[in-house]
């Protein structure tokens, strides 16, 4: 067997993680500069409600939070990161939550998630407010309750330069391939007017459909005004055809039910609109129109555009304090994976030893689950556990027992996808310990358990060290995939700043050199336990070969 | 010691009317009968395939059988778990009990190689008769020393020559203080130059110490040397019985066959 060398580099790659992390933000500056231009809301006395006990609002008041979902990852100008502090989140809706809770006398708590996900963190209990460019449709009126219209958008197309005089319209485009946001109103506009499935381009967040019109994978691209205003002028080389048709309006979505949470937020909101509160935000966040007033918003006294573009123009990035950020999430990947890996070995152990159990009771069950985990995707796993589970909990009648932390269920699920795969090795790892061994133990008149522990284990851990290393390194990427439940870990971290600050290719270059620095240090981890392993002795494979071929009688 | 002294002795170990078969149906041993005396040594002869090296699996059952009685000093021992059905807690406790009284050493030697000398040899004393480590550890060293081996106790099985190997086996079993000793061809994977090492130990337990034993080889001169009795094997049953020398001399065909056979290999 060769020898391995002992990697004498661990340490170097974590100690430079440790450097990133501990490089102190010296973006606090820039943050005070820009922050300060926001005028910060004169105090205003609450409104009084009746809130029966064991209601929404009841609960909410009591704890003095509101928490509500918004998507980071969708982007500007409705909910993203600060380009001065990736921590913090501002958006014209950040803005009006935050305003809106002053009135109801309790504090905002945004809840990250996936956007088309937002409903179903609702239901699930997990916030108790959503709040993010949803646009009323009668298939949302059947699942959420709706708050007043808070605003009234249009749709707008947006095409590149060049084309210009060719699209002056939608009519003009038809026949053509049109990029849009994911589950939008968008896509019903389009396929009103006649557009196939396949010729809409559906996209997971704001930015990428202007990309692709870039790029020429599609000719236009169609989205609500906010959206063109914002995003098709920092993708540079594209034409927002003026005028917009289709309008629609947002509102906020309470659960089914939540009738005295939903006329508190209606009151609170019309409250906004008829002092000029609203009005105001939405000059500062450069998204008011005049349909605003049909709604009933008050415009109020002009008040200075926050132009996030020209705040990045100032100030640069602050690589530091993206940095920081990065390796901050980095250690959010790390943890995913230094907890979630061990149970999963563990959990893998359990499961390959029920299946070699001569009782049916234990090894169906143990057969089933590496069956149904590994055979489904575990992206639908996680979706499950996180959306649907909380919700069988309400069926079942276990209240909110089953509505765990992101965190908790990216753990959960990670740790219980991965026992599938270390399972199967496990049970190569017991089966590659020649069958004589344990023939010797029991000669000795070492029990079945002992056989396991003093014999078995001992030297099939020494066999799968490799393939356990292996999964160590693809789970501390597979920890990406959590990012759909909103947990703030490298790639989400890397995506969130990258899409509002129009740099996405860079900050994808950049988490993945953090998740290569990961990866290194985990494969020499694995390496370093090797060695000291074949240091104390090693299984001979040959032993194996030779105890397979006893004289059969 | 004569071996007219040992026939004296109690009956160590003792098989009456063994019959196993396998799943297939095809019968392995067909109607066992023998005897072996407190220190006497026994060796099975017999052509491959004639079920020496299972009957002496189904004596720690290693292996099960469906007919037949074992008594290991006068006391009858389970025959096993019927096929197909997991043994009771119960069952498990007294197999495992028996297999302390029976010492076997394996053809492929079975060390455990994450373990040194010493912590092979002390594996029983320390887990199955849960002597404190030190003491499982002293009773170990004195294993390894009958052996010849006390001055590579903390070598790994790997860093060990195949006799070596065996010796230590030897003592993990010794180790236990065995009533019977199982050996299953304990050369046959040795080069021919190790091979004298292991009889040398193999010799000095049975004239030495005494040692009840029960050998399945092919190596002729061990049995003519050491052996208090021969029983040759033919297609599950014991085709002659006897003193080295009668079992060499006998007539019967398939203990000629056998004898030019292995005359041939040599």
């Amino acid at each position: 067997m060769a020898r391995l060398r002992t990697p004498p580099a661990l340490a170097l790659p974590l100690a430079l993680l440790l450097a990133i992390a501990s490089c102190a933000r010296h973006g606090g500056a820039v943050a005070a500069g820009v922050s300060g231009g926001m005028p910060a809301w004169e105090p205003v006395e609450p409104l009084a409600f009746d809130a029966p006990p064991g209601t929404a609002l009841r609960r909410v008041l009591d704890a003095g939070v509101l928490r509500w979902g918004c998507d980071p990852a969708g982007g500007a100008p409705f909910a993203l990161p600060a380009p001065w502090d990736p921590r913090e989140l501002v958006g014209f809706e950040i803005e009006l939550v935050a305003r809106l809770c002053d009135h109801l006398g309790v504090r905002s708590e945004p809840v990250a998630g996936d956007w088309l996900a937002l409903i179903d963190n609702l239901r699930a209990g997990r916030t108790d407010l959503v709040l993010n460019g949803l646009e009323v449709t009668p298939e949302r009126a059947e699942v959420v309750d709706f708050t007043v219209p808070y605003y009234r958008y249009g749709q707008q197309l947006t095409v590149r330069d060049a084309d210009r005089g060719r699209f002056a319209s939608l009519a003009d485009l038809r026949g053509h391939r049109i990029s849009v946001l994911n589950g939008s109103a968008s896509v019903d506009v389009l396929t009103g007017a006649g557009w196939a499935e396949e010729d809409i381009a559906q996209y997971e967040d704001s930015l990428t459909p202007y990309a692709e019109l870039k790029n020429g994978r599609v000719d236009g691209s169609l989205a609500e005004s906010i959206i063109a205003g914002y995003y098709a002028p920092g993708v540079g080389g594209l034409h927002n055809v003026p005028g917009t048709f289709s309008p629609g309006v947002y509102a906020g979505a309470v659960r089914k039910g939540d009738a005295a949470l939903r006329d508190a937020i209606d009151a609170a909101l019309r409250r906004m609109m008829e002092r000029g509160e609203l009005g105001r935000i939405y000059q500062r966040w450069g998204v008011w129109t005049d349909a605003q007033r049909e709604l009933g918003t008050v415009r109020g006294p002009d008040v200075a555009r926050i132009d996030l573009a020209a705040v990045d123009a100032a100030t640069g990035l602050d690589w530091g304090a993206v940095l920081a950020e990065l390796a901050r999430a980095t250690a959010v990947t790390v943890l995913l994976t230094a907890i979630s890996m061990p149970l999963a070995v563990l959990l893998g152990l359990v499961l390959a030893l029920m299946d070699r159990s001569r009782r049916r009771v234990l090894s169906w069950p143990a057969r089933a689950y590496v069956q149904v985990v590994r055979g489904t995707p575990i992206l639908v796993q996680i979706f499950l556990v996180y959306y649907s589970l909380p919700m069988l909990g309400q069926v079942l009648g276990l209240g909110d027992a089953l509505v765990w932390p992101a965190l908790v269920v990216g753990i959960v699920c990670l740790a219980g996808n991965y026992a599938a795969y270390e399972a199967e090795i496990h049970r190569a790892g017991l089966e590659a310990v020649p069958k004589g061994q344990r023939e010797a133990a029991w000669s000795l008149g070492l029990s079945q358990r002992q056989t396991l522990w003093l014999v078995e284990l001992p030297q099939s851990f020494r066999i799968i060290l490799p393939p356990l290393v292996n999964d160590l390194v693809a789970m501390i990427k597979d920890t990406s995939l959590v990012y759909v439940i909103g947990v703030r870990e490298l790639t989400s971290v890397a995506l969130g700043i990258g899409k509002s600050r129009l740099i996405v290719p860079e900050m994808l270059v950049v988490a993945a050199g953090f998740y290569l620095v990961v990866s290194l240090a985990a494969d020499a981890f694995g390496r370093r336990i090797a060695a000291r392993l074949r240091r104390a002795g090693l299984p001979r494979p040959a032993l194996a070969a030779h105890a397979t071929h006893r004289s059969a009688p | 010691m004569s071996g007219s002294e040992r026939s004296d002795a109690e009956a160590v170990l003792r098989v009456e009317g063994l019959r196993k078969r396998w799943p297939d149906g095809r019968v392995v041993l067909d109607g066992i009968d023998l005897e072996v005396r407190r220190a006497d040594v026994v060796v099975l002869l017999g052509p491959n395939g004639c079920g020496k090296s299972t009957l002496l699996r189904c004596l720690n059952l290693l292996e099960g059988y469906q007919e037949g009685r074992v008594l290991l000093c006068g006391a009858e021992v389970s025959r096993g778990s019927a096929q197909g059905h997991a043994p009771t807690r119960d069952e498990q406790r007294a197999v495992a009990r028996l297999r302390q009284r029976i010492g076997m050493v394996f053809q492929q030697f079975n060390l455990f190689p994450h373990l040194d000398a010493l912590g092979n040899v002390a594996m029983g004393p320390r887990h199955v008769l849960g002597l404190p480590r030190p003491e499982a550890e002293r009773v170990a060293r004195d294993a390894l020393r009958r052996v010849g081996l006390e001055d590579r106790a903390h070598d790994v099985p790997g860093a060990l020559s195949g006799g070596q190997q065996q010796r230590v086996a030897i003592a993990r079993a010794l180790a236990m203080g065995p009533e019977l000793m199982l050996f299953d061809e304990p050369t046959s994977a040795l080069d021919p130059v190790l091979v004298r090492e292991v009889f040398r130990v193999m010799r000095s337990l049975a004239f030495d110490d005494g040692m009840t034993m029960l050998v399945v080889t092919h190596d002729l001169d061990f049995a003519r040397e050491v052996a208090d009795r021969v029983l040759f094997l033919d297609a599950g049953r014991v085709a002659v019985a006897g003193t080295p020398a009668e079992v060499f001399a006998s007539d019967d065909p398939r203990v000629r066959a056998f004898l030019r056979d292995d005359a041939e290999r040599r």
